[in-house]
């Protein structure tokens, strides 16, 4: 998976069809980055990046790119 | 293997959760976590009267005497002491000559209330188990906390089995990890941090209200679940192909469905549906045994899977011919 594919399939998941998802966003500023929204990141980055992330490291993601950072197989 | 389930009167639907809550969006809770309303206990109804409710169900046209142990689940038992399985004992008017005990798990509870039935009746101590599951997790949950009470309902199951049930349960697999504790916890009452002098209500003093670390618990569930599948069909040597019907604790939807393509359960195998309960603890599978039964999703004969996992860390999974 490439770094557009990455965010192409964050953008499906977080369903934020309104905003302009890329490296730098904030993931914690946008409405739709909810409970349920990790959930779904903790799937994607299971089912597409063999990654299993735990809830600390999650948290500390701030950006779109701390979560490619974390999922590095996904480079 | 005769079951019922009792779900009390109270229902809080999504539309109620949206108007108390900002940007809770109701169709996104019915959407994603699969659940529409759930059924609360009421303030003077307790895990105990439900399973007073589901066992009397259960035991409706047959000799109660012949019930010669008790187990109770629950993680909310009417009193530390006495044992809430002694009083279901006095309050169903069985023979004081019986076996009672509370087992205090969650999510798995059912499928080791079984493994505990099976081993009771063919290590000869019993020959007729009343398995009871109840759960009123809602009465430990803080009222700002929308999602925990968007996830979890109350509700109570009675289960009655006996030697011929039990030559229908195949082999289990059981598993704890106890470094999960603190993911999903109830952390003030107990031993370790007693509640006394803290403020009354607990529902409005979050520490000591239920926590439940979402994520930990979404990466335990993918992580060992699909394992313990692989396991228990090898245990019992089967395949998929083998079984009828697979019936998982139902969490909720998208964990679930999620769970299903990652172990390649054909869709129409697999139950999902919680959209009138909610999360009901350990009563989820018996509850979803029972509905199917009812309407002929699953028949006499059949062999279904069962897997539960959750609070503990804990987790078992059995095959049983119903």
């Amino acid at each position: 998976m490439n770094k557009s594919e990455f965010i192409r399939g964050l953008k499906d998941i977080l369903e934020c069809e309104d905003i302009d998802l890329n490296e730098e966003t904030n993931l914690k500023e946008l409405a739709c980055y909810d409970s349920l929204a990790v959930m779904s990141v903790i799937a994607f980055l299971d089912e597409h990046c063999g990654k299993n992330l735990s809830a600390a490291q999650l948290s500390a993601v701030t950006t779109v790119r701390d979560l490619m950072n974390l999922a590095d197989i996904c480079r | 293997m005769k079951i019922e389930y009792y779900l009390p009167a109270n229902i809080l639907t999504n539309a109620d959760l949206e108007k108390q809550y900002e940007n809770w969006s109701a169709a996104k809770i019915e959407d994603k976590i699969g659940i529409r309303e759930r059924h609360l206990a009421a303030n003077d109804e307790t895990a105990l009267d439900m399973a007073l409710k589901a066992a009397t169900m259960v035991l409706d046209g047959s000799d109660r005497q012949l019930v010669d142990f008790i187990l109770f689940c629950t993680q909310s038992p009417d009193y530390y002491l006495p044992t809430s399985a002694c009083i279901l004992q006095d309050k169903l008017g069985l023979s004081t000559h019986i076996g009672a005990l509370d087992m205090n798990l969650g999510c798995s509870g059912f499928i080791y209330g079984l493994a505990m039935a099976k081993s009771l009746i063919l290590s000869g101590v019993a020959s007729n188990v009343l398995l009871c599951t109840a759960e009123t997790y809602s009465k430990y949950l803080h009222q700002n906390d929308h999602a925990n009470r968007s996830i979890f309902g109350d509700g109570a199951a009675a289960v009655i089995i006996d030697k011929d049930d039990v030559s229908r349960i195949y082999e289990f697999d059981l598993g704890t990890d106890g470094r999960g504790m603190g993911n999903l916890i109830v952390p003030v009452g107990g031993a370790r941090r007693r509640a006394g002098g803290l403020k009354e209500p607990l529902q409005e003093d979050p520490s000591r209200c239920l926590f439940m670390n979402g994520p930990e618990i979404f990466n335990f569930t993918i992580s060992t679940v699909p394992l313990l599948y692989s396991r228990i069909l090898q245990k019992n040597g089967l395949k998929i192909d083998d079984i009828d019907y697979v019936i998982f604790h139902q969490a909720n939807k998208y964990m679930l469905e999620y769970l299903r393509r990652k172990v390649n359960i054909p869709k129409e195998k697999f139950h999902n549906d919680i959209l009138h309960y909610g999360n009901t603890v350990s009563s989820t599978i018996p509850i979803a045994l029972k509905d199917c039964m009812s309407t002929g999703i699953i028949k006499k004969g059949q062999k279904i899977l069962l897997v539960g996992f959750g609070v503990g860390y804990s987790w078992g999974a059995t095959v049983i011919e119903i």
